[in-house]
């Protein structure tokens, strides 16, 4: 078995690059806020106040122009420019040039939970508005899921395994625990690996529509009187490498990826213990995996995000973790980004490893009555931190954990 | 709509697909050998000229669209035909 | 052999030909086409009607799901209550974590995202409610039929689009290889949609009145539904409960052409290396392919590639390679289609027969394959070679093999 080792990162949130994300997180940045009926509209484009009443969401502010100097960005939608974006900051630096990416079979495993709704959405709108006749060409291409890990591997001459992987919030540990296996198994040598979620009006008014955005509009992760998410955006990639091919072209690892596991939910989120259990479940194969016993890890980046399932997860880490790891995450800041949400764990894990500094629990006061025997990260904290734990929790029951160690044990 | 009007809307809905400046194409511009278009974004573009100008024709007339040229004479004909 | 080759056990299908495997094979081998014009959604204002719907009703009983769930989900729970059937599991597990679910699809549920724009257009989106997101998202489909079927160990759904139920098998083999699970549920689906066949018209990419892959005046590929569902275990698993097994999953390859969205790249180059990649996982030579199938959708481009890609692997023999597009009868199933083919490759190699190309007229000299037309044919089938292709330039080729335990 290969061992897999990360040796790049990128990634574009509204808090800016990898590693600007990154320290803007542990300093207790929040990334979302108020956004205005201008930006609605634009995501809109026919706005519907009686759909969407609220305001608060995390946007990425860039300009198509500036980032993409020299190419045409129109056939590639959001979440597949995001998605570039993330990637071209995992590849910099790395010794490969594009041209010889693609004899390299350098691929990508990218997890989202839409895709782009709002590409789906609008093609079709334009055939019920203006006639079958007039839907969009380029839109059509980007209608499928797997759209954004299609243009980044033309983007960027990604010739290897390109593979996408839902979960709704679980999709980015999910796509880091893929890339890692297939790497393992000799199928892979090097692929980039996370997620990528777009803003999008219709995502918004399907989290409204379902009652799961915060009136208060704060993400309040566990607490007691959280009161349901922000959606965020952004993408974050990880480089991850077979330790030979690595070591091969001499590629410095920021760290290694030690194990994964998975479980499911039958209940679907609606029974917290058997919710609990599956999570409790997923850590303890992804620790068995990783050669890991508990005591050996140091921190935990949960993707709780101020929905009813932060129960389930925090009672799945007091079954597994007790109070002995401190417990954090990244949703408190960035708001909850989805299918890329994973990854964005994943950088501030990695940020913790080369600062020691683990980021508060932005918004959380009051530990749920369930549960009461974790080490809630109220503050932000420096701790030694070699090993860690990314945890994600689905709507739809997915669950998945996933243990990395930082470069050199 | 006179023929520079005509020329200005296509050359905008183009830099729509190529996000080119409308001013940096030429009124000659061929959309493979200068733009390097590709099968999706020339359907695209006669999408939208076809959209935009109402002219309902033949899918056919649409695929051979190769030039600004070519859209801003597709439209004239069409219309002159409507008119007469 | 070695003991922990992956094994199929179970198959299930849902197809434009029929619901049920038996079904479906008997009428695949009776060359049967299962296209019709379209009765879903209103066709009126589009140039072709063509479609590949699936006729019979689907209202697969429910254990937990609620009614509501989207048309993809009854299709996929149908084939999987067929597939866990055949293979001696019941109708469902006890939440058992040793069972996983790998599904492919290519729109996941979009009859819900067609639900929110019709509203929009009507203005009535604010009435959308919380079913959207209950049942919208790709991923539920994998979700769904965890939930159903009581399946609580790994859960993952693959939207490779139309290559995801190969993706599917892939994931699944390599979930049972690696201890994961000790079932998979693995297979593909997608329920006929609007935005699909709109898309696909529009790209002109639809044949007006039949599918013909592979000869000379093919005019384009046509829009299908459909579920599969293969029940995979280790093969030592299979045998301790005197499972009986149709093959064995030899081994995979996956790969992008990065090259264009929609068009394959010119030289067959991802697929090439999909077949090569899986040929090498299954520690098999080219030679040693009985039969292809193909993923032959009947555009005069993806046919040609193909072919192309076929010859880089295959050499002189890619012209007396048996292979065929069972898409002549049932249309592009969209992620349900390599699940299908791979629920058939395994019945061809069971039943000592291949299902033919039908609507084969004219050789096309750009494709010099025997393409199995019109009739089917006879013959010893040890290992075949499932081809998918997608958008995005994601490539994926299956091999599966006899089992000889």
């Amino acid at each position: 078995m290969e061992p897999v080792v990360i040796t790049g990162r990128g990634a574009l949130s509204p808090l800016g690059n990898a590693a600007q994300t990154a320290v803007a997180v542990a300093e207790g940045q929040v990334a979302y806020g108020p956004i205005e009926d201008e930006v609605l509209g634009r995501l809109d484009r026919s706005g519907d106040p009686e759909a969407l009443r609220t305001r608060m969401a995390g946007r990425v502010e860039y300009n198509p122009r500036e980032v993409f100097p020299g190419r045409n960005f129109r056939p590639v939608d959001r979440t597949g420019q995001l998605a570039i974006l993330a990637a071209e900051g995992a590849l910099e630096g790395v010794e490969v040039a594009e041209e010889d990416r693609r004899g390299a079979f350098i691929g990508l495993v990218l997890g989202t939970m839409f895709g782009s709704v709002h590409t789906i959405s609008a093609f079709d709108r334009r055939g019920l508005e203006a006639g079958p006749k007039y839907v969009k060409p380029l839109d059509f291409a980007n209608s499928v899921i797997n759209a954004a890990a299609g243009q980044a591997a033309i983007w960027l001459g990604l010739t290897g395994t390109n593979s996408t992987v839902t979960g709704g919030a679980a999709a980015g540990v999910l796509a880091l625990a893929q890339a890692t296996q297939l790497i393992r198994d000799g199928r892979a040598h090097a692929l980039l690996a996370g997620g990528s979620e777009e803003l999008s009006y219709e995502g918004l008014v399907g989290f409204e529509q379902a009652g799961l955005l915060s009136s208060g509009g704060r993400v309040r992760p566990f607490d007691r009187d959280r009161d349901g998410t922000v959606l965020g955006e952004g993408s974050a990639l990880l480089l991850l490498e077979s330790q030979g091919a690595a070591t091969l072209r001499g590629a410095r690892p920021l760290g290694r990826v030690l194990g994964h596991g998975s479980a499911f939910d039958t209940s679907r989120g609606r029974d917290p213990e058997r919710a609990a259990s599956a999570l409790e479940r997923a850590i303890r194969v992804a620790l068995k995996d990783a050669g890991s016993p508990v005591d050996t890890i140091n921190a935990v980046f949960t993707g709780a995000c101020g929905l009813p399932g932060d129960v389930a997860e925090a009672k799945a880490l007091a079954a597994v973790f007790g109070d002995a790891v401190p417990v954090t995450g990244t949703a408190s800041n960035l708001g909850c980004c989805l299918g890329a949400g994973g990854a964005f764990q994943a950088l501030g894990l990695l940020h913790a490893f080369e600062g020691g500094r683990l980021p508060a629990l932005g918004g959380f006061e009051r530990a749920p009555t369930e549960v009461s025997s974790l080490d809630w990260c109220r503050e932000a904290r420096t701790v030694d931190c070699r090993r860690g734990v990314l945890t994600a929790t689905s709507f739809d029951g997915v669950v998945a954990a996933v243990v990395l160690e930082r470069a050199g044990g | 709509m006179s023929i520079v009007d005509i020329r200005d809307k296509i050359k905008e809905i183009i830099a729509n697909v190529t996000n080119l400046d409308p001013a940096d194409i030429a009124d000659n511009a061929h959309f493979i050998d200068d733009l390097q278009l590709d099968s999706l974004s020339l359907m695209e573009i006669g999408v939208d000229v076809d959209y935009e100008f109402k002219l309902g024709v033949p899918e056919e007339r649409l695929q051979e669209l190769r030039t600004v040229e070519d859209s801003v004479q597709l439209v004239l004909q069409t219309r002159a035909a409507k008119v007469a | 052999m070695p003991i922990d080759s992956v094994v199929v056990t179970g198959l299930g299908l849902v197809t434009p030909v029929g619901v049920g495997r038996e079904t479906a094979w008997s009428q695949l081998l009776e060359g049967r086409s299962g296209l019709a014009p379209v009765r879903s959604f209103d066709t009126s204002r589009h140039s072709v009607s063509l479609g590949g719907e699936v006729k019979e009703e689907i209202a697969p009983e429910l254990r937990r799901l609620p009614a509501s769930i989207g048309r993809a989900t009854r299709l996929a729970v149908t084939a999987a209550r067929e597939a866990l059937d055949d293979a001696g599991f019941g109708a469902a597990w006890d939440d058992d974590p040793t069972v996983g679910v790998a599904m492919g699809t290519t729109s996941g549920e979009p009859g819900w995202v067609e639900e929110m724009d019709d509203r929009w257009i009507a203005g009535e989106l604010a009435g959308l409610g919380g079913g959207f997101l209950q049942h919208y998202p790709c991923h539920v489909i994998a979700a769904h039929l965890g939930e159903e079927l009581g399946a609580s160990g790994p859960n993952v759904m693959l939207p490779a689009a139309c290559a995801a139920g190969n993706y599917a098998v892939g994931y699944a083999h390599d979930a049972l290889k690696n201890g994961r699970a000790d079932v998979m549920l693995a297979g593909g689906a997608d329920a006929f949609s609007r935005i699909t066949y709109t898309g696909f018209a529009r790209l002109g990419a639809i044949a007006p009145e039949r599918c013909q892959p592979f000869d000379r005046h093919r005019q384009g590929m046509v829009p299908g539904e459909g579920a599969a569902i293969l029940v995979l275990e280790r093969a030592q698993d299979a045998r301790e409960r005197g499972a009986r097994i149709y093959a064995e999953v030899a081994g995979y390859g996956l790969s992008c052409d990065a090259h264009h969205m929609t068009a394959a790249h010119p030289d067959g180059d991802g697929a090439a290396r999909a077949m090569r990649q899986a040929l090498a996982s299954a520690k098999l030579e080219p030679t040693e392919v009985s039969y292809v199938s193909a993923h032959g959708t009947g555009t005069p481009t993806n046919d040609k590639l193909e072919t192309r890609a076929l010859q880089q692997v295959f050499g002189g023999r890619s012209s007396s390679v048996p292979i065929s597009s069972i898409k002549s009868m049932i249309g592009h199933t969209m992620g349900a289609a390599s699940a299908i083919e791979s629920c058939i490759s395994a019945l061809a190699i069971v039943n000592g027969a291949v299902p033919p190309t039908i609507n084969y007229e004219e050789p096309d000299p750009e494709c010099p394959l025997d393409c199995i037309p019109n009739d089917a044919r006879e013959m010893s089938v040890d290992v075949v070679m499932n081809n998918a292709y997608a958008f995005g330039g994601n490539k994926a080729s299956v091999i599966l093999r006899r089992y000889s335990g």
